[in-house]
């Protein structure tokens, strides 16, 4: 049984029921091919950094990042030389990501994940009102406000502020969340529209 | 134009990275917006919240170890996740296996030269200390002037940061048996060292193979940071960074053409 693996598309592997219902499980990919371009580690921290936004604990960030390697080791031959490695390698841990997060939620139609928040924004002609209280909310958030922010967008726009803050170029972000490039620039726009809009919910520590 | 096109171009209008057309659309939009305005300045907070105060995490030592011997052979994969202790056996194995692996590992890191040791050593120094600037930087001009007295040379830089690199100041470090003007840049979450020493009588790497205007820089990889190297006349750069490889050349290149005054 001969099987073309190709780790940037994106799997309907069954569900795998003796898992924990809680956690966020990765697969074994099949582990074949050749090896990987020798920097494919360079990118192992910002793999790491935006890995663990993604699964909010360290835990399934490192299953996340040992599934990533292996999807990439197992496709190695299927890397063309000359093109984006780390984009590459973020398409394969975005996809891996969502793979294990629809088997997590044993919910296969939950394809909604890829393509969630963006789409039903419009940004308001006016901001709503909150005016300097707005302004003073975002200027005083600390770690865990932000990071709770960040982790009530959907998948994509968690994952398009990330990848912009790691100084990804917009055909790299294009290529990651496999969008046209020409989106881009509305999506990442939409995304921290919406970020500054749940930061704006936190009050100041020590608030309630 | 309208909010909505102005409000997706913010975000590059405030990194420069806008032409000039697009870039006096906006500004004509935003001068007539009080909206936007909001927008522009509560994005700019976003950002500074984005870069200074989310956690910058790096991958545990244990997690690195694993994965640098999965690529090097040693390992299989590694099955779905164990509760607690099991975690860490697996994290041990790791280690064992990369020790047993240890020859393969150290082989493909190549031989680090040791100025290129020394320049990411000084790097973690200055970004480790508590406090890394000892100067705060409102521009090359402050910067300049206080490494004066300070070293014994006067070290070039020209460049003074932009949005993409925002020059954040300076310190003094130790390269080797000498002391360097440390200069930190930053690129979003990431920090930057530029070390500049005196030239002579130092191990240059053999080979340069990164060429930007009359320079040619050495260019390695050790533990995951980037270094760029190289020398014009009697001083020795060093650039220091866990930024992508063609961001710090871009750097590189900003630093190595700018016209000394």
């Amino acid at each position: 049984l001969t099987q073309v693996y190709d780790p940037t598309v994106l799997t309907t592997a069954p569900i795998d029921l003796d898992r924990s219902p809680a956690g966020v499980c990765y697969s074994k990919a099949v582990t074949r091919g050749g090896p990987l371009p020798k920097d494919a580690l360079d990118h192992l921290d910002a793999l790491y950094r935006v890995a663990r936004q993604l699964t909010g604990n360290d835990a399934d960030a490192e299953d996340l990042l040992q599934e990533t390697y292996t999807r990439a080791v197992a496709s190695a031959a299927s890397f063309a030389p000359d093109t984006n490695l780390r984009a590459w390698l973020f398409r394969i841990l975005r996809n891996a990501h969502i793979d294990a997060y629809r088997r997590a939620r044993a919910n296969p139609a939950r394809g909604a994940l890829a393509d969630d928040d963006l789409s039903g924004i419009d940004v308001p002609a006016q901001e709503p009102l909150r005016g300097d209280a707005g302004l003073e909310r975002i200027r005083g958030a600390v770690a865990a406000n932000i990071e709770a922010a960040l982790a009530s967008l959907g998948l994509d726009g968690r994952t398009i502020i990330l990848l912009d803050l790691e100084g990804f170029t917009e055909s790299e972000l294009a290529d990651v969340l496999g969008c046209a490039i020409g989106t881009v620039k509305s999506r990442l726009s939409r995304a921290r529209a919406l970020l500054r809009d749940r930061l704006k919910d936190y009050r100041s520590e020590g608030g309630s | 134009m309208n909010c909505a096109e102005a409000r997706d171009l913010l975000l590059d209008r405030r990194r420069g990275a806008l032409g000039p057309v697009d870039r006096a659309r906006v500004d004509e939009h935003l001068a007539s917006c009080d909206a936007c305005r909001r927008v522009d300045e509560e994005d700019r907070e976003l950002s500074r919240a984005l870069e200074e105060r989310l956690p910058k995490r790096r991958a545990p030592a244990a997690l690195r170890s694993a994965i640098e011997a999965q690529l090097a052979g040693a390992l299989p994969p590694r099955g779905p996740r164990r509760p607690g202790r099991a975690r860490a056996a697996v994290a041990m194995v790791g280690v064992a296996a990369l020790a047993a692996a240890g020859v393969l590992v150290v082989e493909r890191l190549e031989a680090p030269n040791v100025m290129v040791a020394e320049a990411v050593n000084d790097h973690l120094r200055v970004l480790y200390s508590e406090h890394p600037l000892e100067v705060e930087s409102g521009g090359v001009h402050q910067v300049k002037p206080w490494f004066e007295g300070r070293v014994d040379f006067a070290p070039v830089v020209a460049f003074g940061g932009d949005d993409d690199f925002p020059l954040q100041g300076g310190a003094i470090a130790y390269f080797l048996d000498r002391k360097a003007a440390a200069y930190i840049y930053k690129r979003r979450l990431h920090w930057i060292t530029l070390l500049v020493y005196r030239a002579d009588g130092l191990p240059w790497p053999p080979t340069p193979t990164v060429h930007f205007g009359h320079v040619s820089a050495t260019e390695r990889t050790l533990r995951g940071f980037h270094a760029l190297i190289w020398r014009d006349g009697d001083l020795g750069y060093a650039l220091v960074s866990d930024v992508d490889a063609r961001d710090l050349e871009s750097l590189g290149s900003k630093i190595a053409s700018s016209p000394p005054e």
